[in-house]
């Protein structure tokens, strides 16, 4: 097909009234009629539906179309979908170009006038730019059935299950020299009081049993190269008979991490006195108490007023500011704990906001007052302070708070102190991000493809995450996460080989010089340096077409698929004309 | 100045009847509901918060829970089953035994089995006392005339003797309850004026208990109005015309038509209260405490046997009717000398007054120049302007 004389359908979408209540649809869909090259356009109430895409793949049927532009909301969400409409009526899928006049102008522009004047350019633009593009053809790689996990807790262990039970081998790597994470330094779980010991007992003995899981404990991945299908891990082990350690390397075909978190350094918190005060101590030191089945006082008295704060290191603008989800419900489990354990005391939990969300919570909330726990509302950024009961008192400490709900500001008694410590990022986050190349946010938990709609997956194909280390997280939602990774990889295992996206960085070793700048700069580790021939090259099934190297290089010499230097100058001209 | 709250108060609180309200989250839909819950008088919600949070003292000085007359609504309203109402009735007990010097309130509330001891001690007590009289001076076969067992002047003494120790143990506790709720408070003081001004508001809530009739529920208000006539009318015949009651052959319609309507009313209305808490009919009838119970026991029989010794005497049947007549004392004395000063009796004068303080002290916080505090007048469509 020759770009002089192209054939472009333009397809403006009205998004129901999203677009078309600021944007004239059909003065666009007039103006792009007007265009070079155009030979149809036309605009519509949903492009992306059934009728829409037929409608496309009719009019490259009919009027022998080959380009096409589809002006409607980001390429994101429906590039795939328009680029299957495309390859269903026979045209290579990259002859589309998406123009956002949703999200760029329908949704950002309160004046219909000028949002119909820039969704008119940027339809020029796209007209301009397809007119530019190229057939490309997606390749594919065989996939290796194995599978690397990282982490050894709830998480590794229920994905490291789901392959096993597929038949499909899986290396479940551990720092530590046992498996359960830390759910097996829990006593017992929110709301059904069953006891994390059971369910981490459980799963422990089926993964040692299983043919198909090989545990490496003590151990860590050191090295991971290759790309999705065919990965090459580096796994150092301090186990083995001699207890000197050595490496052993692995070939997967993909990587679900699940290293979790850690809980927040109590101590980084000073006015609560913990380190200070002997009786305040973290909700994971009287997880260690119910293990051993006492809760007492340093001195070995069993407390009478037992008091619960909420948040600590959570929800603060000094430490983290988000939630760390599991310590609300966690604190009303030790209420109930702890009245059970010693039914004369008295528990208070003081709060921000009580956080029950999630099957059987509310309920387990509701029981839990009906135990006669004390609820009291401190505000965020006024936390409760601590002191030493006078000597008068029947108590060891006093807790002055200003609590919300009554208004008041009151003294609590209390014995021991329980810090509902939150969940961070652990400090070798960083460390397994750059391993694995998946990314983090601020607060160091990884970075998933989509919040909603892909949250195992990540922007590295091949690595996906599951459980803590993506965000706190609690057991439900980390053992669904973990076997929501294994499926999502089982279902390509099962396929064989897997589709490798067409659009990536090429280098034309003619002109490389190799400087080597790339190598560096790629965030994607894409680039790989012969020695030999002294030059660079893209390993595209790593390469996320993000253009850095193309910007970067010096003599010129790479060139990314889809977006050459001809179509972007053209996307621009379009704009600006 | 932080508070020191007492986590042990809901314990102490649960033989008064508070139980549930360990289950209130403070979602306010219980004072939502509620016609009287204004600033500064939030309940249920507050009171409640202040008992959960063991606040006795603050506890201590709210009128808050004398301001309400268990409609029940708040309770049928509540998410949690938290029994807003039953709490607000359960802190009225407490406040009681608060009030009441003596420590006797307190062990009637906490235990059942000395409140029916004591009743029936002083009963037997009366019995002896009246038996012994009677026998001393008169003759069992007489009801009225020169040799009458129980004549009615001895009686009118003995009435009065105990209507003034009743008074003086219910003035005591009032002073108390005045103490605690407006003299100790530093913030408002309240001009001695303002008790004249407002001092009109005491029979009129006591005798019309208009508040009561602002609830959405008017069929317990009118039961209670009928109630509480019938009480000061048959205390107004008693006090002042026991010998024209007595007497006899012959009927004086003009104090008897009102004695057969004072009975009606008695028996009628204490009957359909036993009903209403047997059939738990209603929220405020779904947890009676035991004190609600001896209450309209009592007042029950006093009614039953005050109406049939009158038949009796009216047949002749002269030792029959004194027999009724003792029995009749036998309860009527533990009736008031127990649960009027010590017991559910006490709150015809707890709640008028509460009222009548709530109305004192919106004239001072007004006098305060605190208009973001300014109460709403309790009195309602009562209080002038």
């Amino acid at each position: 097909m020759s770009a002089e004389s192209p054939r472009i359908g333009v397809y403006v979408c009205n998004c129901g009234t999203n677009i078309a209540k600021v944007v004239d649809c059909d003065a666009v869909a007039d103006f792009a009629s007007q265009l070079p090259g155009v030979v149809v356009a036309r605009s519509y109430k949903y492009m992306c539906s059934n009728p829409g895409q037929e409608m496309i793949v009719q009019d490259i049927q009919e009027q022998q179309l080959d380009r096409v532009v589809v002006a409607s909301c980001s390429p994101r969400m429906h590039e795939p979908t328009f680029r299957r409409a495309l390859q269903s009526a026979s045209l290579n899928p990259y002859f589309l170009e998406m123009a956002n006049i949703r999200e760029q102008v329908s949704w950002v522009h309160d004046d219909g006038a000028i949002a119909t004047d820039k969704a008119k350019a940027l339809v020029r633009a796209a007209v301009n730019r397809v007119t530019r593009h190229e057939p490309l053809e997606s390749m594919s790689v065989d996939m290796c059935p194995d599978t690397l996990i990282i982490g050894g807790g709830i998480a590794g262990m229920t994905a490291a299950l789901e392959f096993a039970d597929a038949g499909k081998r899986a290396y479940l790597v551990e720092k530590l020299d046992h498996l359960g994470g830390n759910v097996a330094r829990v006593d017992l779980t929110a709301p059904y009081m069953d006891a994390a010991g059971d369910i981490v007992a459980d799963r422990v003995r089926r993964v040692i049993e299983s043919p198909n899981i090989e545990v490496f404990l003590n151990s860590e991945v050191r090295s991971l190269d290759g790309f999705v299908g065919n990965f090459t891990a580096m796994i150092h082990t301090s186990e083995g008979p001699a207890g000197n350690g050595h490496d052993v390397k692995v070939r997967v075909g993909n990587v679900v991490v699940c290293t979790g978190y850690k809980e927040f350094d109590a101590t980084r918190v000073t006015h609560y006195g913990y380190g200070k005060l002997p009786n305040v101590i973290t909700s994971f030191e009287f997880e260690h108490m119910l293990h051993e089945g006492r809760i007492e006082m340093k001195d070995g008295r069993p407390p009478q007023y037992v008091a619960i704060i909420h948040c600590v290191g959570s929800r603060s603008p000094e430490f983290h500011t988000y939630c760390s989800r599991v310590c609300c419900m966690t604190a009303l489990k030790y209420a109930r704990e702890v009245k059970s354990a010693l039914p004369t005391s008295y528990v208070s939990d003081i709060y921000i906001d009580m956080h029950a969300f999630g099957k059987g919570m509310e309920d387990f909330y509701r029981r839990s007052s009906e135990i006669k726990t004390l609820f009291l509302m401190y505000k965020r950024g006024d936390h409760p302070v601590i002191r030493k009961a006078d000597p008068g008192d029947d108590c060891d400490m006093l807790i002055e708070v200003h609590e919300q709900l009554s208004g008041e500001t009151i003294e609590i008694p209390a014995d021991l102190v329980i810090l509902m410590v939150g969940m961070e990022a652990r400090e070798d986050s960083e460390e397994v991000a750059h391993l694995v190349n998946i990314s983090r946010d601020k607060d160091g938990w990884f970075i998933e493809s989509h919040p909603k709609l892909d949250p195992v997956a990540t922007t590295t194909e091949g690595i996906y995450i599951a459980g803590a280390c993506a965000a706190p997280k609690d057991i439900p939602d980390t053992v669904a996460q973990a076997r929501a990774a294994a499926g999502r990889i089982l279902s390509k295992i099962a396929r064989g080989k897997i589709e490798i996206e067409a659009v990536y960085a090429e280098v034309d070793e003619e002109r490389c010089s190799g400087c080597r700048i790339c190598n560096d700069l790629c965030p994607y580790v894409a680039i790989e340096y012969d020695p030999e021939t002294k030059r660079s090259h893209v390993i595209s099934a790593l390469c996320k077409a993000c253009g850095a190297c193309v910007a970067a290089c010096p003599s010129g010499a790479i060139k990314a698929r889809h977006f050459t230097d001809a179509q972007i100058f053209a996307e621009i001209e379009g704009v600006l004309a | 100045m932080a508070i020191r709250a007492n986590p042990k108060l809901i314990d102490e609180l649960v033989p008064y009847g508070a139980e549930d309200v360990v289950k209130c989250y403070q979602c306010g839909n219980c004072s939502a509901v509620c016609p009287f819950s204004k600033q500064p008088y939030v309940f249920p919600r507050k009171p409640m918060r202040l008992l959960q949070m063991g606040l006795e003292e603050k506890i201590k000085s709210s009128i808050d829970p004398w301001l309400c007359y268990y409609c029940g609504q708040c309770s049928e309203q509540c998410p949690r089953e938290a029994e807003p109402g039953e709490t607000m009735m359960s802190l009225r007990r407490w406040l009681t035994s608060r009030y009441d010097w003596t420590g006797i309130s307190r062990l009637f509330y906490k235990s059942w089995r000395f409140e029916v001891g004591a009743v029936i001690l002083v009963a037997l007590a009366t019995v002896a006392g009246f038996l012994a009289f009677g026998f001393s001076q008169g003759s069992i076969h007489h009801y009225d005339g020169p040799h009458a067992f129980l004549p009615s002047p001895s009686i009118h003494i003995f009435d009065w003797t105990l209507a003034i120790v009743l008074l003086a143990l219910l003035l005591s506790n009032a002073a108390r309850m005045w103490w605690f709720t407006m003299g100790r408070d530093k913030e408002v003081k309240a001009p001695l004026s303002a008790y004249f001004t407002k001092a009109y508001l005491l029979p009129v809530h006591f005798f019309t208990q208009k508040r009561y009739s602002q609830c959405e529920h008017k069929a317990p208000w009118l039961t209670h109005l009928a109630l509480m006539l019938s009480y000061v009318t048959m205390l107004v015949l008693i006090m002042f015309f026991l010998r024209d009651m007595a007497a006899g052959p012959a009927i004086d319609w003009h104090v008897h038509i009102f004695g057969y309507l004072a009975t009606i009313g008695l028996i009628g209305s204490s009957i359909l209260f036993l009903r209403s808490r047997i059939t738990k009919s209603s929220a405020q009838y779904k947890h009676s405490h035991e004190s609600d119970w001896i209450f309209l026991v009592l007042l029950l029989t006093v009614a039953a046997t005050g109406i049939l010794q009158h038949i009796l005497h009216r047949s002749g049947l002269d030792m029959a009717a004194n027999i009724m007549y003792v029995t009749h004392l036998a309860l009527v004395v533990p009736m008031l000398g127990l649960e009027v000063p010590f017991s559910k009796w006490s709150h015809l004068a707890y709640r008028p007054l509460a009222m009548y303080f709530a109305d004192v002290r919106a004239v001072a916080l007004a006098r305060q120049g605190q208009p973001e505090s300014m109460p709403e007048p309790v009195g309602g469509g009562l209080r002038t302007a």
